[in-house]
């Protein structure tokens, strides 16, 4: 049955049929995001603070918060330390995860089957939980990681070594954990994909006399090339959001050396009570978020999907 | 050439899929060392779980267990809080999987079983919504909460877990009803059945498998989140398990380590469990629609 069948009685009934359907989720949005959205905006113009909670009293102060975040060296720092921290972490875990992915298809079922066990133990451990265990194996004095490192010996006495307390080490500990959880859904993904390559493409260039590694990089890779870019936009703004275990075990210290700008929002806004400058930044993140997002959307109507 | 002169008497002796199927050893020795290194936080996390507390804390780890013990679950269980904060979870979380999904099924419904104008604008603003950074939306949501007196207490929590959650059901579920053929509402509206009868006789029995494991993506989500309960629940009672999980370090006597692993073993079971389950739909179901990292 067609649009132009149906009657145009029917047809008004299903428009408000969908208005009907859709306005339910449209109030609950509208009063838990969209209006919070707004009220983000508003209040990165206002100096509310931690007096204004209880009385409710701010005053409207144009851009001065834009101004005094932008001229703030420290949020310069925090996005400089952002976009390093999230190249490294997507950037690390989109390479594990294809190599996994191409070493899934080049061993045996029992191998496989175990691999995805373990991939899925790594994936579905929630992240505080999985931020103690991070603290547990570098804590120093007992810390297993630190012991392993003393008996290699390379960097000498580690035992007493406290990870937390040096922005290099909090920052390699922070990207292990992420990069141990990320791994599992990139090369599940695109292991997912691999499957699909067709093999009669793989054998004909097996005939042409093509190498393993030349099989990979001139069939393999340029079909799975979407899925990677997916994962990698997606990786992107997951990375970009990071907080809890940043949080949990750096604390975005030592004197905010691993605050990325979800960190310095958050310890603006709730630590320091600046609620207007950490909307100021919280409108800064959004905007610099959306960009990465419309990657995502375009490649999501790239890939087939239909909007 | 050397390549070719290897390849082809294989190709014609032995049928494709096996020779595929070909197994490298050095991809299983490289497979093996993989798994060691992967499982070992796992491991790691559950042998201190059940080490009495005194062994754990050794200056020379041992890799296998010594004094297998249960104890630090009942530590755990028993250590002030856990059952109460356990409660908190399980009532927040239900109650905003219960209102992400209801709602979030008839917007899915409408989103592909109909067509009208600024169905993809919405689309895209729910999209968009998914993305937006959780540190960012917690401010004004503490705002408005706090100005409307729904912090500290479940509706505030329940809101914001809504808030998390729903714009990616509705994009999941989505999915789940553009699968289904179009034909079968035609048949039925054919037959007479209204647009509500097709909805709720036709298309949402045949789609509940896919609201079914969306709800646990959303369980999942809600169960896991740590910052929303640590920003809006100041008062120990209202903890969820997350937070109280992270607070366990406190109590007088220093951080009980076997303690803190035992619960969170406790904590984690449940998602692992749901995750072995739903193995393939997470693939297919987080790269269409995304879960909150």
């Amino acid at each position: 049955m067609s649009g132009s069948k149906r009657s145009a009685r029917a047809f008004a009934d299903r428009r408000g049929m969908a208005a009907l359907l859709l306005s339910p989720a449209g109030i609950v949005i509208l009063a838990v995001m969209i209006v919070p959205i707004v009220v983000m905006i508003f209040t990165a113009f206002t100096n509310f603070n931690q007096r204004s909670l209880f009385t409710g009293a701010y005053d409207m102060v144009g851009f001065d918060q834009f101004e005094a975040v932008l001229t703030n060296p420290e949020f310069w720092a925090s996005f400089v330390r952002t976009i390093l921290f999230t190249a490294a972490l997507v950037l690390g875990s989109v390479l594990i995860g294809v190599g996994v992915s191409h070493l899934l298809t080049r061993i045996g079922g029992v191998l496989r089957t175990i691999v995805t066990v373990v991939l899925i133990f790594a994936w579905a451990m929630p992240n505080v939980a999985a931020s103690l265990v991070w603290n547990w194996l570098f804590q120093p004095g007992y810390g297993v990681f630190n012991w392993l490192l003393t008996q290699i010996g390379i960097f000498g006495d580690m035992t007493d070594t406290d990870w937390s307390a040096d922005p290099a080490l909090a920052f390699i500990a922070i990207w292990m954990l992420i990069v141990w959880q990320a791994v599992p859904f990139i090369a599940l993904t695109v292991y997912a994909a691999e499957t699909q390559v067709s093999p009669e493409y793989i054998e004909a260039a097996r005939l042409d006399g093509a190498s393993d590694s030349r099989v990979y990089r001139s069939v393999t890779l340029p079909f799975l090339r979407p899925t990677i870019m997916l994962v990698t936009i997606l990786s992107t703004i997951w990375n970009f959001n990071i907080f809890n275990q940043i949080w949990l075990v750096s604390h975005g210290g030592p004197n905010g050396a691993t605050a990325t700008l979800g960190v310095f929002t958050y310890i603006t806004a709730f630590v320091s009570f600046d609620i207007g400058g950490g909307s100021a930044i919280a409108v800064i993140t959004t905007v610099l978020l959306a960009v990465v997002t419309s990657f995502y959307i375009r490649s999501l109507v790239r890939s087939g999907e239909d909007l | 050439m050397n390549q070719r002169a290897k390849t082809k008497p294989v190709s014609t002796s032995v049928p494709r899929s096996r020779r595929l199927k070909k197994i490298n050893w050095g991809s299983s020795v490289i497979a093996i060392v993989f798994c060691v290194i992967w499982f070992f936080p796992t491991y790691w996390m559950l042998k201190t779980a059940f080490t009495p507390r005194a062994d754990a804390l050794s200056t020379t780890p041992s890799f296998l267990p010594v004094n297998f013990t249960f104890d630090n679950f009942v530590t755990a269980v028993t250590q002030s809080g856990f059952f109460l904060n356990l409660r908190n979870s399980a009532i927040v979380v239900l109650a905003a999987v219960l209102v992400a999904i209801v709602v979030g099924m008839l917007a899915a419904a409408a989103l592909s079983r109909f067509r009208f104008r600024g169905r993809r604008t919405i689309l895209v603003v729910i999209l968009i919504l998914q993305m937006i950074p959780p540190t960012a939306l917690l401010i004004p949501q503490f705002l408005v909460f706090n100005a409307t007196g729904m912090l500290g207490n479940y509706i505030g929590l329940i809101l914001a877990y809504v808030a998390l959650t729903l714009p990616f059901a509705i994009w999941v579920m989505r999915g789940f009803f553009l699968a289904l053929p179009a034909e079968l509402e035609e048949a039925a509206q054919l037959d007479g059945a209204s647009s509500w009868q097709v909805l709720t006789r036709i298309l949402f029995p045949l789609v509940l498998p896919g609201v079914i494991a969306t709800s646990v993506f959303t369980f999942i989500t809600a169960w896991n989140d740590y910052l929303v309960a640590y920003t809006f629940m100041r008062d120990q009672t209202m903890y969820t398990l997350p937070v109280w999980l992270a607070s366990f370090s406190s109590p007088v006597t220093g951080t009980d380590i076997s303690g803190q692993m035992a619960g969170s073993v406790l904590f984690s079971l449940p998602v692992v469990v749901f995750f072995i389950l739903l193995q393939r739909k997470l693939v297919s179901g987080m790269s269409a629609g995304a879960v909150k990292g």
